[in-house]
């Protein structure tokens, strides 16, 4: 964002659920001095590009000059959705009408990949830049990798420099990338299943109280809804951290599934390299078992 | 006669002219960026100071017939100025038509160096170092076997002998001793470290790092960093909480000069400088007088380099050598940091680890840094990894760091013993793993000091029987900075200390110009 808003008084356009304006602290501005603005995440994790159209400033003093237009693949707070390509195909090629260029966080872009068996270059076909992690679905301990023109990475250096991201000997960390690139991409879908596996066993359960879209988990991220009047996705976070000895009498086994609540109404599990079948089994059981609690409170 | 006299004379002005031209330049030196200057120029002072008579003898081949001829140049002196002058020849484009030359000579990487094809060997542009090298046994059986090599050669290819195969070179990296790399010991410790997502706080190695070097420090927490660059960051934004702060910061501090302006850039804090000594403190007496008071025009001064526990301001200090200090001076480093509000340490420097810094300070403080952190990216998933390579660093390589300091002082003492008047050295400044070798600006640069010591010629591998590579940094126009590490064996400062003084006598026994 720092790159492409470089000038005084810029303005980044990206959607009011995307990663970078909920969970990065505001960095773009704090830092960076970027201003945000908003455009309408719709549930599939796009946006009205005839919004985007629409809020593109014009040449006025009392509006900053919109510089970029951000968006998120797979989108997290969505639930792991993956963009339509067509959708894709044409924001990039509105922007380049506009002469705007767009970055894509790609944190999970290889799960986008793998869920529509397409390379990543497809994806991200419109794209000035992109950023994908190597540190979350591909397993490597840290790092991520940002690409775009060679201009781009010179830039890109130096404002990696005045954060303090230059590391040294960090081959290590890129060689953990490149196992990851090799042996772990390809095992994505793996994750996929595994996702639509629990998603399907909660829609069996038929409970009223957690409820959740199989069609809707595109990728590795399963979001549960709760329904407000029973229990909060805090509480159902906490419950599922814990193991009471009904439930291991009941279910043969003791199981702490770790989760988090995403929004105000649900929680997110995301499922990843180092989770087996048979750890999706036992999750299953517990949830089912949690379920009929939670169904016995209606 | 007088025809031929004036013929000669204006022979001797044009050339002189050229000869001016070639040898005598105005540089001009950025510090910053020496990439981009190129390769190196040679050095002198201020063109305006040229002498503007002098008397020189310059064997040249005339343009026309091809003679060889003692050329005597006249130039009149500024009586005023007492000079030294020296030149080092430039390569001459004419010189590739001449016959001894054809098919093989071409321009090196630096205006005072040639390049043979053949040999694929680059070249001092000294015409009788060329016609030597002509009549060399080797180049002759190449030049006739065909071998023709045009690519422009980098510093390294000065070493391939007739048959391109390259000689085992030694190497020593003195550029800085952020080039350790993590020995076999380390990877394996990182290897078996216990590992968790340091972003949730679940790293184990993370934390038993943080709270290692927070107890060696006697403060009460740490954060584990990516580089040194980002825990001063972080400790300056963490103090410097509120709109409108400035920091005190020595005019010569690496965060002044060295970071990019990042606490200004990216964290609209004030760099207020003081002047730094040339010992590396500052006048406290400056430093009372700079502390501004409550006045709407002036930001609030929130962050000093010195003692000011009377000022009642907090203290950072740029612990980025810490050890390295504590250890020439014999001194607990929790007692250097004793009236320091927070410190920042290196670990990827003179300790070996691959990466990483570490903030520490109160509790309170390190709360606050970790949200600086994640704002600036700092936070990564498994670093524990990367910690046990820290703790590793602290464990076995800190107690050698006095090694260190040993072998920098034995090369700052061969150079000294040479008392060249080409580079110089202050013994006395030599406290830690640092030398700075300093050039005369006449005969030798910082930059072609780096550059020769970066390249073996063929007359040096023939004396030394050797090929030595040997890298510094240029720091400023006159200054090369060379530092040792955990990496630089036995076997390497002997090397360095012999191509050190091969150098020096080189740049002794070039030819100089003395007048009154």
């Amino acid at each position: 964002v720092l790159h492409h808003c470089h000038r005084r008084g810029s303005e980044v356009l990206l959607g009011h659920l995307s990663h970078i304006h909920i969970y990065e602290q505001g960095g773009i501005s704090q830092v960076g001095g970027v201003h945000p603005r908003v455009l309408t995440n719709l549930p599939d994790g796009t946006f009205s590009l005839a919004e985007m159209q629409r809020l593109v400033r014009g040449d006025d003093d009392h509006w900053p000059v919109t510089s970029l237009v951000c968006i998120e693949n797979t989108h997290n707070i969505a639930g792991g959705k993956v963009l339509p390509l067509s959708w894709l195909d044409q924001l990039g090629t509105t922007c380049q009408e506009l002469g705007l260029p767009v970055h894509m966080d790609g944190a999970r872009l290889f799960n986008a990949a793998a869920a529509l068996d397409l390379p990543p270059a497809r994806l991200i076909r419109g794209c000035s830049t992109v950023n994908v992690c190597l540190s979350k679905c591909l397993g490597a301990p840290a790092g991520s990798v940002i690409a775009g023109t060679a201009e781009f990475v010179r830039s890109a250096r130096r404002l990696r420099k005045v954060l303090g991201g230059g590391m040294r000997q960090v081959g290590m960390l890129a060689a953990a990338g490149l196992y990851a690139l090799d042996h772990v991409v390809p095992t994505l879908s793996r994750d996929h299943a595994l996702v639509q596996a629990l998603a399907t066993a909660m829609v069996e359960t038929g409970s009223q109280v957690i409820c959740c879209d199989p069609q809707g988990a595109h990728t590795n991220i399963l979001l549960l809804e709760c329904n407000p009047k029973i229990v909060t996705p805090q509480d159902l976070c906490h419950r599922m951290s814990q193991v009471s000895d009904d439930e291991a009498e009941a279910t043969g086994q003791r199981v702490v599934a770790r989760i988090l609540p995403i929004t105000d109404s649900a929680v997110r599990l995301v499922v990843h390299c180092d989770v087996t079948e048979k750890d999706i089994q036992m999750v299953i059981a517990k949830l089912k078992y949690v379920i009929k609690e939670l169904d016995g409170k209606m | 006669m007088e025809d031929d006299g004036a013929k000669k004379e204006v022979m001797v002005t044009s050339m002189k002219a050229e000869y001016i031209e070639h040898s005598i330049e105005v540089t001009h030196f950025a510090t910053s960026d020496m990439e981009a200057q190129g390769l190196g120029m040679p050095g002198l002072d201020d063109a305006a100071d040229v002498p503007t008579e002098m008397t020189v003898s310059v064997e040249e081949q005339n343009p026309n017939d091809g003679r060889l001829e003692v050329m005597e140049l006249k130039h009149s002196i500024d009586k005023k100025k007492k000079r030294i002058r020296a030149y080092s020849q430039k390569f001459r484009k004419e010189w590739i038509q001449m016959g001894e030359f054809q098919g093989w000579l071409s321009e090196g990487s630096a205006p005072d160096r040639a390049y043979c094809t053949v040999c694929s060997k680059e070249l001092l542009a000294g015409k009788s170092e060329l016609l030597k090298h002509a009549n060399g046994k080797k180049h002759k059986k190449r030049l006739e076997e065909g071998h023709i090599n045009m690519t422009v050669p980098t510093d390294l290819s000065s070493v391939l002998d007739g048959t391109a195969i390259p000689h085992v070179l030694q190497i020593v990296d003195l550029r800085s001793d952020t080039v350790t790399q993590p020995s076999r010991e380390m990877k394996e410790a990182m290897f078996d470290a216990p590992v968790g997502d340091d972003v949730f706080s679940e790293d184990p190695t993370v934390k038993a790092l943080e709270e290692k070097v927070a107890r060696m420090l006697e403060k009460e927490a740490a954060l584990f960093v990516p580089s040194g660059t980002m825990a001063n960051l972080i400790c300056v934004l963490t103090h410097c909480w509120g709109r409108g702060s400035e920091v005190i910061v020595g005019d010569q501090s690496h965060l002044h000069l060295w970071a990019q302006g990042g606490i200004a850039q990216v964290g609209s804090v004030h760099h207020r400088s003081i002047r730094n000594l040339p010992d590396g403190t500052f006048s406290l007496q400056d430093l009372r007088s700079l502390v501004r008071g409550d006045d709407p025009h002036w930001p609030v001064t929130t962050l000093l380099g010195t003692l000011c526990n009377e000022l009642n301001l907090p203290l950072h200090m740029d612990g980025a050598r810490l050890i390295n200090a504590s250890v020439a001076l014999g001194t607990s480093p929790a007692r250097l940091v004793q009236w320091c509000d927070s410190v920042s340490l290196c670990l990827n420097k003179g300790l070996g680890a691959p990466m990483g810094s570490l903030v520490v300070g109160t509790k309170e403080f390190i709360t606050r840094a970790l949200r600086v952190r994640k704002v600036l990216g700092g936070g990564l998933h498994q670093a524990g990894m990367f910690a046990a390579a820290g703790i590793y660093a602290l464990d076995h390589i800190a107690p050698r760091l006095s090694l260190d300091h040993t072998n920098a002082r034995a090369i700052a003492q061969s150079v000294s013993e040479v008392h060249s008047s080409a580079i110089t050295v202050d013994l006395k400044g030599v406290q830690t793993n640092v030398v700075l070798l300093h050039c005369d600006n006449i005969r030798v640069n910082a930059k072609k000091l780096c550059q020769r010591l970066a390249s073996v010629t063929d007359a040096e591998s023939e004396e030394m029987g050797e090929q030595i590579v040997v890298m510094m940094l240029p720091i400023t126009e006159t200054t090369v900075r060379l530092m040792m590490h955990c990496d630089v064996k036995k076997d390497d400062i002997k090397a360095v200390i012999k191509k050190l003084k091969y150098i020096i006598q080189e740049y002794d026994n070039m030819m100089y110009l003395e007048y009154k």
